[in-house]
């Protein structure tokens, strides 16, 4: 079902993982070393992600030295900003699984809860 | 203009009598598919039923101006100038005025309809493909955690064709949950990507933002989305089973670890989609619901057409 994207997050997760920016040609001596894949396959995967503005990248000799535009955590607090807004403040239509409650109702599901697992006879 | 009429006060009882109605029958999720259908369909019934009536309209201009500009010339050219004649050209300018002020609101009401649900697509499609690039996959489950403390689980599509919707869990929420909880949450996200439910709740919250002062679409928008968490509520208890959805209900809405599947009796003040989990309408209610939303799913499909003849 991942496919392609799947790729493109590992190649994302593994720039993350280095301290400073990486070519293409140490990120693909890393990755040839779990998996059976092909220079230029990771070539045009981190060109597709400095295209989709993933990647920031500078010439160095020959070669362009690739690094991350945004910190993984950056990206995390960003999706978690929208899912967590109110329905009316994001266009972005996700579907929660269930809303979490304010303080008052939560109060009343946990006594709920903890009435039910008393029940139980723990 | 008056054959129409009937049709009109269809479109405005539908827009504003008919959602406290079907709320009342659709807000404990008895039948959720059914309800669901319903909704929609009164939502499409009065769009339909609009259009006709905009239609008849201009029907009405087409076929009366060339009489009325004979009348006018002869009157002008010569004797036959007499109040009805004017009074009836009077009538006609209103009519156009009013039909071109109803096709500019319509065609405003489209623009906005058109503009929302294109925005919603790029931001839900951007906010999946970061969730599926950031996150951490979750293996043999195609779901993503992402690290943060509040538990939350939700589901968003991606490209249409491409299947590539995704479903995020945050770090907080994995904590809390056994297995089984887990296997009901991700039943429940795949009904959504499954049934396309996103469509639905992308086209009726585009709905409320062209026409916002109409019941029917903003109480219906929140009560269809309402209806798609209980019908994947529905799917994912049959996969996995109603005890463990409940269970995770509650362990995510009050971010406390609900232990195995405790639920085996119910009490007062759990939120609907808990309760119905718990403890299933009877057969009877069932019945009951299922017959009055059939009806009304009936009237909203029959009856535009049926007063359309008379138009």
């Amino acid at each position: 079902m991942r496919g392609f994207g799947d790729l493109e997050a590992e190649v994302m997760h593994r720039v993350w993982d280095h301290d400073g920016p990486v070519t293409v040609r140490e990120l693909f001596e890393e990755m040839r070393k779990q998996r059976a894949i092909a220079y230029t396959t990771v070539m045009s995967t981190m060109d597709n992600l400095h295209r989709k503005g993933w990647l920031s990248r500078d010439k160095d000799g020959k070669a362009y030295r690739y690094a991350a535009v945004a910190s993984r955590d950056e990206y995390s607090a960003r999706l978690m900003r929208e899912a967590m807004a109110e329905a009316g403040d994001t266009e972005a239509v996700l579907t929660h699984f269930i809303a979490q409650m304010d303080g008052e109702q939560s109060q009343v599901l946990g006594d709920v809860l903890r009435r039910l697992t008393e029940g139980q006879g723990a | 203009m008056r054959p129409a009429l009937p049709l009109l006060c269809y479109a405005l009882t539908v827009a504003w009598c008919l959602p406290p109605w079907l709320a009342r029958l659709t807000s404990r999720g008895v039948s959720a598919p059914l309800g669901l259908a319903a909704w929609l369909c009164a939502m499409g019934s009065v769009l339909a039923a609009a259009g006709l009536v905009i239609q008849f309209l201009f029907r009405t201009i087409g076929a009366d101006w060339p009489s009325l500009t004979r009348a006018l010339c002869r009157s002008v050219a010569g004797t036959a100038c007499t109040p009805v004649v004017y009074r009836s050209a009077l009538y006609e300018l209103g009519v156009t005025a009013v039909a071109l002020a109803v096709t500019v609101a319509a065609a405003l009401a489209l623009w906005r309809y058109g503009r929302r649900v294109q925005r919603a697509g790029r931001r839900s499609r951007e906010h999946a493909e970061v969730a599926r690039i950031t996150g951490r996959a979750l293996a043999g489950t195609g779901a993503v955690v992402l690290d943060d403390p509040r538990p939350a689980a939700y589901c968003v599509p991606g490209r249409a064709l491409a299947g590539s919707g995704a479903i995020v869990l945050t770090s907080g929420a994995l904590a809390l949950l056994d297995a089984p909880q887990l296997a009901a949450v991700l039943a429940h996200e795949r009904a959504h990507l499954t049934a396309r439910h996103h469509a639905i709740v992308t086209a009726t919250r585009a709905l409320t933002a062209a026409f916002p002062a109409v019941p029917l679409f903003t109480r219906g928008a929140a009560e269809v989305a309402r209806l798609t968490e209980m019908s994947a509520d529905d799917v994912a208890a049959r996969r996995a089973g109603r005890a463990p959805l409940a269970a995770a209900l509650l362990a995510i809405a009050t971010g406390k670890a609900v232990p195995g599947t405790i639920l085996s009796a119910a009490d007062l003040a759990v939120p609907a989609r808990v309760e119905r989990m718990i403890q299933p309408a009877r057969p009877l209610l069932h019945a009951v619901v299922g017959l009055a939303l059939a009806a009304v799913l009936a009237a909203v499909v029959v009856l535009p057409a049926v007063l359309a003849q008379y138009a």
